[in-house]
């Protein structure tokens, strides 16, 4: 079938069958390797795209599912001119990147984070981040990228009498903070 | 594979009755995992992820009827559902998951650690079922036959979830444990729901997944709460109740004593939750 | 070139290779695309032993858009992979299957869907055997071989002193046995190779790989070509750990033959299961520990016994085997010493490097043993580490000293300076029972007993001022690319933006043989000086010429030749660059850097075995919750000795990225086997941290310059993973007064542990 969808700002028309797995559209079809697989199952994250704003998996999504709808993929973070966005000069800046191949869905997961949440506090970036496997970093400089990115600087106290450097805030309560529904 | 978008109920219940090996499909999260393990995948997928009766929530006889295609995130940001749902919806996967799937496809795949299973069991839900030949309503706690098995006949459709008007009034809570702390699949959970009346408990409903092939109502449980004060609650009989009733499995995800074990800590937590809250 | 007055190297650089990483434009393996191109999948095994009486193709040759499907007969050479010798594993199996997720053949296709159609119906006739999976079976009397010379692959001692003496001189014995498990890499990228045939008759290989000389070495071998005819470029790496080595060299293999057959470009690229079954695990261990004291808590000998559990194949287990013996006595100063080390064959996937190679299994056992022994004396964790601890100038588990860069103690005293100011940990209550474990280590780096330990690099100046840097060591997110670059830097006074860095090529740059053993910066560094270095030479001159002046007071800095007397006078040094090549002096150097030699005794282990030591200390503040097992982690510390530091946002990832690695490895990760088949093949079912699992780390460096390594700096790659798991199985023990003698201690073992205890309701 005929797919008609909005790729990165751009309309775009695909012939695809309804159950091709978008991964393999963005990346077979139309050239945006950007788009990583890590699992095939929707358990990494490398493949996350933006939706109508919201962050799915490529690799458990149809083609079908794209009629109609906006896509926005790593290739369309960076401005028309080159010019890196905040969040990807952040990652850069904080040494949130390793491999760098967890890295375009862990950056499209957090634009459509700070798109909602432009402020976030580190249980908000660990919730919208939760999708998102590394394996290299440790995450920890990858908070403090989308800290960055949202305009704050690291939040979080140390216990008094204490020098804080990296790292998260030790803090007495839940590190992270439970979603509802986790067992605290 | 086959794969067909269906615009309406009617479309989608045709196709599902016409082709031998039909299956619906909204948010395609589990069947992808169906797919990646190498188990056939069916003839046709009709994909009803786009039919508008068959999203958002809407009132229905004073009680609620929610689209059996509303997504897990939607379920899971709204503030007007029976606490343990929302927070059930919360627990799933990742936030990349939960834009995709929706709760049908949650209760269809009808794994025993799917985490708004038990909380539509505790909240007595009645899941709307369509034909090509009819309809018919069948109670969440009948619905489950098995681990992945449901009382779902072959083109039938689950169109809509009903929550009742006294399930709404009531106050719940959820909670859930896994291997970790982030994308973390249940390796129990548990849903309490409380009416409570000048801080006596009028009605109870518990219902605990993962600890038996499927979401289990607990019956004698809420036989034991049903009466009783809310601020001054047996809790070890409680548990003792709890424990008698489940029988949970070891497997890759847990063994069955860290089952029995966690499954009273959640429940107790659960039922802390409730009672604070139903107690003001 | 001395330490003072460095303008790069210390700095905190961006990756070079970053922009390309965030924008999504680096083409990993998978990403690549030739005319062409067709699709490799492999039939694999899914029983654990058994004999193979046939294998037919026919049904997956006659599967539409199947080219090609090979079998191990298929291939031109031995059919044989492996890192070391007894180069005991086949590319295709042909007449054993010893592990479940074997390959026993290859269908080549127009698609990946093709591809694994036709894979699906290979047909396999098997004998199964009764498989062997577990140590003791494997060691038992009369257990079926599971190769021809034996079910153990490799076995060593370590002797020093006169171990019967030092028991009979202690005051006490804490004895004690330690086991861990398998550990999957779990690098987000799973493995790929491109295989591109040229018409010159020699074959690219692109691969996401971390030792790009085995992996041509082995595809010639099994081509049945010389060297020269293989050419692997390494691709941008997602990750590797250990991991793509020998997993690389078997689908590289597969790839390159099935091109020439072809004569069109063909990709493997693993999915998930298959990454998780089909390449590499870490070993599993089981040690038992003896350790002698005196009632002051010094440590007089240790008797220690090794097995780890290898699985199908050598693959690195003798590195790994010698690895453990030599680290498990751990960072102090011990008279005594008896070790054996044991790898044994089991039909299991096979494991081989892993992130830290033995030494976290072995830092595990030996911290554990050693915190029993501080509570037995009830003298202060660290302070009986202080104790004990090396210092320069003292003799190691190998009888080999060093007269500096040995600095466990500045990291203890770093450590304990923290702690010293850390408000005490809340009191247990209903809920929570709190703790706090630290543990020391030791990570010999680069390959020392383990074989030659050789880098080539070279350093190119073009007439525009620019360098290109090439060393033969891989980048796999470590950040290998931006090191060299910077140390090129520093040296030749060209400012980073000007100076490119490739990824290894096997045309370009002498065999460095694997990036393994946190060797990167220590002998890949060390060559880039040293190419760097001899360029200097000749910009110097030709600046001095310009200048005229003595060589002594040219200074290169920020793309200018500068005087050291006079701040005004300066020449770019793109002029000098062009003015020296159409002088006639040289500006492109090939480097060798070779660490000394190792020689030691092969019976006892001692003698000089590693040229440095990377030393650490770690601390864990966690909590327990009583009710589900689950831990919280308040505070976690890591220490690390790393000589020098090249670059603090790089060391300060390796540290938080290897700490989690450990952490995994300590409370989370497991591959769980049934009947010999690994059933959690996924990352749902395998506890990879997430981001709402991560540390709360603190790095911490501490330099005490390495005289083998460039600017005194070593390798911090692997060393976090051992402080972390011992570290955080000390905190463990410490909240809930409980010894976890297995790793991993996850929630569920917490809780099961508590409930069981007396005492506990």
């Amino acid at each position: 079938m005929l797919i008609e969808f909005i790729c990165n700002g751009k309309s775009t028309a695909v012939e695809a069958r309804a159950d091709m797995r978008v991964l393999d559209l963005l990346r077979d079809s139309l050239g945006l390797t950007g788009t990583k697989e890590g699992c095939g199952r929707g358990e990494c994250g490398a493949c996350t795209i933006l939706l109508d704003d919201e962050p799915v998996n490529a690799c458990i999504l149809y083609a079908a599912k794209l009629q109609g709808r906006r896509v926005e993929t790593i290739e369309g973070v960076a401005g028309k001119d080159g010019s890196l966005h905040p969040l990807q000069e952040a990652f850069l800046e904080e040494g949130a990147v390793q491999c760098g191949y967890c890295t375009p869905g862990m950056i499209m997961s957090a634009k459509a984070l700070l798109a909602k949440n432009p402020r976030p506090d580190v249980a908000a970036i660990e919730e919208g981040l939760s999708g998102n496997f590394c394996r290299c970093t440790g995450y920890a400089k990858i908070v403090k990228a989308v800290l960055r990115a949202s305009g704050e600087e690291m939040r979080g106290g140390a216990a008094p009498g204490e020098e804080m450097r990296g790292g998260a805030a030790p803090g007495e309560e839940m590190r992270g903070g439970a979603a509802p529904g986790v067992t605290t | 594979m086959e794969y067909r978008v269906a615009a309406t109920v009617e479309e989608a219940v045709a196709l599902l009755g016409d082709r031998e090996g039909s299956r619906p499909v909204a948010g395609g999260t589990d069947l992808a995992v169906v797919i990646a393990d190498g188990l056939r995948p069916p003839a046709l997928l009709v994909d009803v992820s786009g039919i508008p009766s068959m999203r958002g929530i809407r009132r229905a006889d004073g009680g609620i009827a929610i689209g059996a295609a509303t997504t897990v995130a939607e379920i899971a940001s709204r503030s007007d559902l029976p606490a343990c749902l929302s927070q059930g919806a919360c627990a799933i996967g990742s936030p990349q998951i939960r834009n995709l799937a929706t709760i049908g496809g949650n209760i269809c795949n009808a794994s025993p650690c799917g985490d708004t299973l038990a909380p539509l069991v505790a909240l007595d839900a009645a899941f709307v079922l369509l034909s090509r030949t009819g309809g018919r309503t069948v109670p969440a706690e009948q619905f489950f036959v098995g681990p992945k098995e449901t009382v779902l006949r072959p083109g039938e459709l689950l169109v809509e979830i009903l929550i009742s008007a006294p399930r709404l009034a009531g106050r719940s809570a959820f909670r859930m444990i896994g291997k970790r702390n982030g994308q973390a699949i249940s390796q129990v959970n548990a849903a309490v729901w409380l009416a409570v009346e000048r801080g006596v408990i009028r009605e109870a409903r518990a219902a605990v997944g993962s600890v038996a092939p499927i979401p289990l109502r607990l019956r004698a449980t809420e036989a034991l709460l049903t009466g009783k004060a809310v601020r001054r609650l047996d809790v070890q009989a409680v548990l003792a109740a709890v424990d008698a009733e489940i029988a949970p499995i070891s497997d890759v995800r847990a063994s069955v004593e860290y089952r029995r074990l966690v499954a009273a800590s959640l429940f107790r937590d659960a039922l802390a939750e409730v009672a604070e809250a139903a107690g003001d | 070139m001395s330490g003072e007055n460095l303008r790069v190297v210390g700095t905190r650089v961006r990756k070079v290779d970053g922009v390309e990483l965030v924008t999504g434009r680096a083409k990993f393996t998978g990403d690549m695309k030739f005319p062409g191109m067709a699709y490799g999948y492999a039939a694999r095994a899914s029983v654990p032993a058994a004999r193979i009486k046939g294998i037919d193709t026919a049904a997956a040759e006659a599967e539409e858009g199947v080219l090609l499907v090979l079998k191990g007969g298929d291939i031109p050479g031995p059919n044989i992979i492996g890192i070391l010798p007894p180069f005991d594993q086949p590319v295709l199996a042909t007449e054993v299957i010893r592990y479940a997720g074997e390959s026993f053949a290859l269908v080549v296709a127009e698609s990946p869907e093709a591809a694994k159609r036709g894979a699906r119906v290979v047909k396999i006739d098997l004998e199964p055997l009764a498989p062997i999976l577990t140590i003791d079976e494997s060691l038992a009397e009369g257990a079926r071989p599971i190769h021809p010379q034996g079910n153990v692959t490799y076995a060593k001692k370590l002797v020093k002193g006169d171990v019967e003496k030092g028991f009979t001189e202690a005051d006490l014995v804490v004895e004690g046995t330690f086991e861990t498990s398998h550990q999957e890499h779990g690098y987000i990228e799973p493995e790929a190779v491109c295989a591109v045939p040229s018409s010159d008759g020699r074959v690219t290989v692109y691969a996401s790989c971390q030792s790009p000389f085995h992996l041509r070495g082995h595809i010639a071998a099994n081509l049945g070509v010389g060297a020269a005819s293989v050419r692997v470029v390494q691709a941008y790496t997602g990750g590797s750990f250990g991991g793509k080595d020998d997993v690389a060299t078997e689908i590289g293999t597969l790839a390159a033959v099935a091109a020439r057959r072809l004569d069109r470009p063909v990709m493997i690229a693993h999915e998930r299961e298959e990454s998780i079954i089909g390449s590499n695990l870490r070993h599993a261990s089981r040690i038992a520990i003896a350790t002698a004291a005196k009632k002051d808590g010094t440590i007089v000998a240790r008797r220690i016994r090794i097995l780890l559990d290898g699985g199908a194949y050598a693959s690195e287990s003798p590195f790994v085997t010698v690895k453990t013996l030599v680290h498990v006595a751990g960072p102090y100063r011990i008279p005594h010493l008896h070790v054996e080390s044991t790898t044994v064959y089991t039909n299991k996937t096979y494991s081989g490097a892993c992130r830290g190679f033995g030494v976290p299994q072995a830092t595990f056992a030996s911290e554990s043993n050693i915190d029993e022994l501080a509570r037995r004396l009830g003298m202060d964790p660290l302070a009986i580490r202080l104790k004990n601890a090396l210092k320069a100038g003292d003799a190691n588990a190998t009888g080999q000293t060093y007269e500096g860069s040995v600095g466990l103690v500045q990291t203890i005293n770093a450590i304990e300076e923290r702690r010293s100011r850390l408000a005490p940990l809340p009191r247990n209550d209903e809920r929570w029972l709190y703790g706090r474990g630290v543990a020391c280590l030791l990570q010999g780096i680069s390959n020392g007993a383990e074989g030659v330990d050789v880098v080539g690099a070279s350093v190119q100046v073009s007439q525009d001022g620019s360098a290109l840097v090439s060393v033969g060591l891989a980048d796999m997110g470590q950040g290998a690319r931006t090191v060299c670059a910077q140390i090129a830097s520093e040296v030749l006074g060209i400012s980073l933006p000007m100076v490119t860095a490739r990824q290894v090529d096997t045309d370009s740059v002498h065999d460095s043989g694997p990036t393994v053993a946190s060797r990167t910066t220590t002998v890949g560094g060390q060559a880039v000086k040293l190419a760097a270095t001899e360029v200097r030479k000749s910009l110097v001159a030709m600046a001095a010429r310009m200048f005229k002046v003595d060589e002594s007071l040219v200074v290169l800095q920020n793309d200018f030749a500068m005087l050291s007397v006079d701040a005004n006078a300066r020449i770019p040094l793109r002029d000098v660059a062009t003015a020296a090549y159409w002088t006639g002096y040289p500006l492109m150097n090939l480097a060798f850097s070779k660490a000394p030699d190792a020689v030691f005794d092969h019976e006892t282990h001692q003698g000089n075995v590693y040229i440095a030591y990377n030393y650490g200390t770690h601390l864990f503040d966690i909590r327990v919750d009583k009710h589900t097992g689950r831990v919280e982690v308040l505070r976690h510390l890591a220490c690390h000795d790393v000589g020098k530091v090249i670059n603090p946002m790089g060391l300060e990832g390796q540290i938080e990225g290897g700490s989690l690695f450990g952490f995994g490895l300590a409370h989370m990760e497991e591959v769980l086997f049934r009947d010999g088949r690994i059933i959690n093949a996924n990352f749902a079912d395998y506890a990879l941290p997430s981001i709402k699992d991560r540390l709360p780390t603190e790095a911490m460096a501490v330099e005490d310059p390495n005289p083998t390594g460039p600017y005194g700096a070593k390798g911090v790659g692997e060393p976090p993973v051992a402080g972390a798991a011992a570290a955080f199985a000390n905190a463990v023990a410490d909240a809930t007064g409980i010894r976890f003698r297995r790793l991993p201690i996850t929630r569920q073992e917490i809780l099961l542990a508590l409930k069981a205890k007396p005492g506990e309701e």
